[in-house]
């Protein structure tokens, strides 16, 4: 498995729809993220993050620069990178076992996979529900679903795009637990969007903030702490802050008093 | 009113029908020579009605299942037997809907009975024409809808055809049709197929245009191949869409089917219905709408089972 990224020069320009003037979401971004990495892009909305990850997956073509995968120039999608979208993409006039299997047989990695569905299922607490449609689960398991769908064809590469930006906190957490240990257990590089800082803090190896118009990395901010991480621990209190504060949510002088 | 009492009502009521045909006088005497003397088919029929309603009840005391159904299926039931109750009286006992032309039930069953093996010859083709029509008609759609639905230069082309010529009802070219193809059934598949082609085509385009990107995204992430995109996601994501447009093209279907019939095509239920008026035997048309209802009815129910099957994973569905 080789899921290194390498990112050179990307440019990214879109026509607008409204004033036909030329829009420029990604200036001149390089990246490298080394293969078994997590690492997270946050970032204000207009920044270019959902358009860069959409173009390492291959559903965008770069305006200049280019985007190599475990080596190879990136162009079109492909299974070895894998993609969860915030709206949960589960085909919902099949079960979610056919969900599975429908991937698996179409990356053309059923045999390889062995057939072992029900383990996949059984791991990720959804036994029960292997033959229920999707409009019959519920917020979370529906993006638990999408999640091991995407990670049952073994991509080199999982790209997350907010994938848990539409749930509850509480499912939320949960899911992040899942997402470190199926990372742990299969070692894929794993990039995700995000809004939540918190949860680039819990996740990531490696946190890039964006800065928008045009988009551009304004910081990449390494996260030293081992896993599993405590979210109360004061070291993840600053990382939180210093982030914050990157992004212009948390000023920079500390309040004295409250009111 | 007490549940026993409302699922006992369609029995009572079958009695009652019974009751009125053999023993309220007639409006006239008849002869044995009279081709719609009163019988006892409808006797019959009715003690049919009478034998079911009746095991219907009894079985309610063994089953909850048989006795919810049965209390809720009662009233309609029950109006249902009561027009016809209103009607047997007003036609044969009363007289007072114009005769010949209104047969009561009795006159309807035997003209039934006695055309069973022609009636039976006009549903087999009349089902053919429908059938034929209608798949080739339903299958060109799928195929035009899933087409401009997935190419914006096919979308150009095809679109403003179904704006323009799918507001024309197709029947309008029957005329044209009759003249200018080979045979008559010929003529009749390829009206039928264009009534259905506009609305399956219509609502198939509308259902892939409105399939979230992201599910082709997602499918595009999985490898999913050109074909693959189509036959496997486009048209079962699109599916619901695409039984509006069948339920939709069936109904047309029919009164394309019928009328085709009525003006020209020389087999049929359509068919039987014309040759009956020309020898003024109106409890045969009579019966003959009442085969045509139990056909498209028949029809129909066929269509849904499949739909509600093949939707079943649909919200609601």
């Amino acid at each position: 498995m080789n899921g290194k990224i390498e990112i050179n020069r990307l440019n990214k320009v879109f026509k607008r729809a409204d004033t036909a003037e030329n829009f420029c979401a990604i200036e001149d971004l390089s990246l490298e993220i080394e293969s078994g990495e997590f690492v997270s892009i946050v970032g204000t909305s207009g920044c270019g993050k959902s358009t860069l990850l959409r173009i390492i997956a291959g559903l965008e073509t770069p305006t200049h620069g280019e985007v190599l995968c475990g080596g190879n120039t990136v162009s079109g999608t492909s299974p070895s990178r894998g993609m969860v979208f915030q709206e949960h993409t589960l085909f919902p006039w099949m079960s979610v076992r056919k969900n599975i299997v429908f991937a698996l047989k179409s990356a053309g990695r059923f045999k390889m996979f062995g057939g072992d569905v029900d383990t996949l299922l059984e791991t990720a607490g959804l036994t029960d529900f292997a033959n229920s449609f999707p409009h019959q689960l519920s917020g979370g398991m529906r993006q638990r679903a999408a999640l091991i769908r995407s990670l049952a064809v073994s991509p080199d590469v999982l790209l997350l795009d907010e994938p848990l930006g539409a749930l509850d906190s509480f499912t939320r957490m949960v899911l992040q637990d899942e997402i470190i240990r199926l990372w742990k257990e299969r070692g894929n590089t794993m990039l995700l969007i995000t809004h939540d800082v918190d949860e680039a803090v819990y996740l990531s190896n490696r946190i890039i903030v964006m800065s928008p118009r045009p988009g551009r990395i304004a910081e990449i901010v390494s996260v030293p702490m081992s896993y599993p991480r405590n979210r109360g621990a004061s070291e993840f209190a600053q990382l939180r802050t210093r982030l914050l504060k990157r992004l212009n949510f948390a000023s920079d002088t500390q309040m004295d008093y409250y009111l | 009113m007490r549940n026993y009492l409302v699922s006992v009502l369609p029995a009572v009521v079958s009695v009652l029908i019974i009751a009125q045909y053999l023993l309220v006088p007639n409006f006239r005497q008849f002869t044995a020579l009279d081709q719609n003397a009163p019988s006892n088919t409808f006797v019959w029929f009715m003690g049919f009605f009478v034998v079911l309603f009746s095991a219907w009840y009894v079985a309610g005391f063994f089953s909850k299942r048989a006795a919810k159904a049965l209390r809720k299926r009662a009233p309609i039931f029950t109006a249902v037997l009561l027009l016809l109750l209103a009607y047997d009286w007003a036609t044969l006992s009363a007289g007072m809907l114009p005769q010949p032309f209104v047969p009561w039930p009795d006159a309807i069953l035997n003209a039934i009975i006695r055309d069973r093996e022609i009636l039976a010859r006009s549903v087999f083709h009349s089902l053919r024409l429908l059938f034929t029509g209608y798949g080739i008609g339903a299958a060109l759609g799928i195929i035009c809808g899933v087409a401009a639905g997935s190419s914006e230069k096919i979308r150009y082309w095809i679109s403003p055809v179904v704006k323009v010529l799918g507001s024309i009802p197709a029947v309008t070219w029957l005329p044209v049709i009759l003249v200018l193809s080979a045979s008559l059934f010929q003529g009749a598949v390829f009206l039928i197929a264009l009534a259905v082609w506009y609305p399956v085509t219509s609502t198939t385009m509308n259902g892939v245009l409105n399939v979230p990107k992201g599910t082709f995204e997602a499918a595009a992430t999985f490898g999913v191949s050109k074909i693959g995109m189509i036959f496997k996601v486009a048209i079962p994501a699109s599916s619901p869409f695409i039984f509006q447009g069948l339920t939709q093209g069936m109904s047309i279907a029919c009164t394309a089917l019928l009328i085709a019939e009525l003006m020209g095509v020389e087999a049929g239920l359509g068919w039987y219905i014309n040759w009956q008026r020309g020898w003024a035997d109106f409890a045969a048309m009579y019966g003959a709408v009442v085969i045509i209802c139990i056909t498209f009815f028949a029809v129909n129910a066929v269509l849904n089972v499949i739909k509600s099957r093949v939707l079943r994973w649909k919200e609601g569905g």
